[in-house]
């Protein structure tokens, strides 16, 4: 086993440095933010921007958390497509968001609910949507809480009335069909939100905006946004678009750069095969989708990046996986996991790539990607037909949007991988260049069991930088949650079933697990009220992967609804 | 231009077929004024419908298989252009009359 001592004695500096520093009416911490463990509150989407998903508490424990039992729950309204949002909690109070940016704050100890607001959305334009209403996560900062809409809105509120603070309209979501999903990211005074959008014609714009007054301050297209991106696009085929950055990323404030993932190029697949450079759809490299990026957080400008998969055929988004700061051996490094199965490891200043490895084991995309420059080696590039063998993985991909954790305690990074591949045959499209609630696939498909064994899932605990392989837990469907770890030795995975189950975090032993009733889809974390450590787990099934699940396992997903939800809440028996 | 639903489904429906669309493709019907990109079902499925109606409509994957479908004409098209909040989108806005009826006809055809 691996104990990174340093890492301890810093996290407990920083949890002290957050604790002194609280005061009732304030706005987010930077100590708090910064820190390695996410304490008494969860600040942020990924806990801190270290993006760690791990919690520093440690009244719930592996000695003690067989006596975890239910404190109070909360049921939102309007549930579609269940709920799929992380929450964040401030001074004891926990804040989350439902479908139709629906957003609740609670009292942490016992559920009253403080306030709720729910905005008035445009509901024919939500009926046209695809990925849509449901909403994946909010941020504070500044006093205000804000949360994005399916129809191109970001809304501040304030943090003790939830009343609108503004409201302003970033995306003529009526002509490009998509919105904002994905939860906005609080730098300094900037709320910073990416679009959706991969199977669409917009350019995939994430935003900048004053926190204060709600004035945009920057916009920067992940589709051509810079004079080198434009050449990369053979004639005017960037008007395909793509690249959404429709998860959040994160920020290293030591080199003030906010680190974000783009989405695949439209159509998602193409028949250009081998001479991708020149012909098909969208002929060249495509920057910068299917990337991860590093802008300025105060000018929105590109400061470096480098794109995980040029010309993604495939669909397999940078959008997915947190961004783990790390250091190993005096390098600052970032970990972030690719919708294909890789984990690509980057020298946090400039984003060099220091290593990639495998996640999973059924991938044939590519032969393999080369650690030490991530070139891709062995493409698998498509042409018009039946593609044979199977696709693997699948469009679901080996690695979903939901987060791993990474506890800074032992050393172990805790992902969830997929196992699955895909019949498909490419069909050459017509390009759709001009906006239209339309999907750019250029294909059909079918989820398949891989070569190895039946279409499935596992979480695994691993060196970040290496990939070696402490431990590894098996599932009959891949969990599609967010993973937590915790000071307390623990690791927390809800799953597709609706059973949140806590591991060992050392061993991978099961030490607890509760059947929440309906598969899960969001994010779970733990935060401290009243002096009580808590374990907020939202359960409701229903994001698009889930939608697979009915076809690929029957029951219990046949009859699972995916119009309801509940956030449940978890404490120690008194 | 959008085509008389229910008098260009009366006329035609009799004689679409993945065959009969192809040889349509040549010479669209007068009265329907579609372009060959209208009346490619299959192309249109594959670059919007298969997201969800995996394998082309025949097998379920986000969406139900569709092939063999009991459902009627009716409530197909019903469908497509209305959609269901929370699992399919409407598309009443996006294709004209004659590509829901050329999707529809695509759907007729597919074998198992």
């Amino acid at each position: 086993m691996i104990f990174y001592g340093r890492s301890v004695v810093g996290c407990a500096a920083l949890a002290v440095a957050a604790l002194v520093t609280v005061s009732p009416a304030r706005a987010q911490n930077p100590a708090a933010l910064n820190a390695e463990a996410a304490m008494n509150d969860w600040p942020t989407y990924h806990g801190t921007y270290k993006s760690y998903h791990y919690s520093g508490l440690d009244q719930i424990n592996a000695g003690n958390v067989k006596n975890l039992e239910v404190a109070w729950m909360h049921f939102p309204e309007r549930a579609t497509r269940g709920l799929q949002s992380t929450p964040l909690a401030l001074d004891g109070v926990l804040y989350y968001s439902g479908s139709y940016s629906r957003v609740y704050a609670l009292d942490g100890a016992t559920g009253k609910t403080i306030w709720a607001y729910a905005p008035e959305l445009d509901e024919e334009l939500v009926a046209k949507q695809t990925h849509s209403p449901y909403n994946r996560g909010i941020a504070i900062g500044g006093g205000n809480l804000y949360v994005g809409t399916v129809d191109g809105r970001l809304i501040a509120l304030d943090l003790k009335s939830g009343k609108p603070v503004w409201d302003t309209k970033l995306l003529d979501s009526k002509k490009v069909t998509v919105g904002f999903t994905g939860a906005p990211l609080v730098v300094k005074d900037m709320v910073i939100i990416g679009a959706q959008g991969g199977e669409w014609t917009g350019r995939g714009p994430i935003f900048g905006v004053d926190g204060k007054t709600g004035q945009k301050k920057w916009e920067f297209f992940t589709v051509a946004g810079t004079e080198e991106a434009m050449k990369t696009w053979g004639g005017d085929s960037w008007r395909t678009g793509g690249g959404g950055g429709w998860m959040p990323g994160t920020y290293d404030p030591e080199t003030n750069s906010v680190w974000w993932g783009t989405a695949n190029p439209a159509p998602l697949y193409d028949w250009s095969g081998a001479d991708w450079k020149k012909s098909g759809p969208r002929p060249g490299d495509n920057l910068h989708t299917t990337s991860v990026i590093a802008l300025d957080p105060d000018t929105g400008k590109l400061k470096f990046y480098h794109q995980e998969l040029p010309h993604d055929a495939w669909d397999f988004d940078s959008s997915v996986g947190e961004f783990v700061m790390i250091e190993r051996g005096g390098k600052k490094l970032v970990v972030h996991a690719n919708k294909s199965g890789y984990i690509f490891v980057y020298d946090r200043s400039n984003a060099k790539v220091e290593n990639v490895w495998p996640l999973v084991k059924n991938i044939n995309f590519v032969k393999s990607i080369d650690p030490k420059t991530g070139e891709l080696i062995g493409r698998r590039d498509l042409v018009e037909g039946k593609v044979d063998p199977p696709l693997c993985p699948a469009i679901a991909g080996g690695i979903s949007w939901n987060s791993g954790a990474y506890s800074p305690k032992n050393g172990l990074f805790y992902r969830i991988g997929q196992e699955w591949c895909m019949e498909m045959t490419v069909e050459k499209t017509t390009p759709i260049t001009e906006p239209m609630a339309q999907l750019n696939l250029g294909a059909t498909f079918k989820i398949v069991a891989p070569p190895d064994g039946p279409a499935r899932g596992h979480l695994s605990a691993r060196d970040p930088v290496t990939g070696a392989k402490k431990w590894e837990v098996n599932y009959k469907q891949p969990p599609l949650a967010s993973v937590l770890a915790t000071a307390g030795n623990l690791v927390f995975v809800p799953d597709a079933e609706g059973i949140v189950h806590a591991y060992n975090a050392d061993t991978g032993e099961e030490l607890w697990s509760r059947n929440n009733g309906m598969g899960h889809n969001a994010g779970i974390i733990s935060y401290m009220a009243g002096g009580k450590q808590y374990v907020a787990v939202p359960a409701g099934w229903g994001s698009l992967v889930a939608d697979e699940f009915v076809a690929l396992y029957g029951e219990p997903f046949k009859s699972m609804s995916k119009n309801t939800g509940a956030l449940i809440v978890y404490a120690l028996r008194q | 231009m959008r085509i008389p639903l229910l008098i260009v489904a009366a006329i035609i429906w009799p004689f679409l077929s993945t065959a009969a669309l192809a040889q349509q493709a040549a010479n669209p019907l007068p009265q329907a004024e579609a372009s060959p990109d209208d009346i490619e079902g299959g192309k249109m499925f594959a670059t919007t419908c298969g997201f969800c109606h995996q394998e082309g409509g025949r097998h379920a994957g986000r969406g139900p298989k569709l092939s063999k479908s009991e459902r009627s004409d009716e409530y197909l098209i019903e469908r497509i252009k209305k959609g269901k909040v929370g699992a399919m989108p409407a598309y009443g806005s996006v294709f004209s009359d004659g590509q829901i009826i050329a999707i529809l006809a695509y759907i007729r055809g597919l074998d198992d």
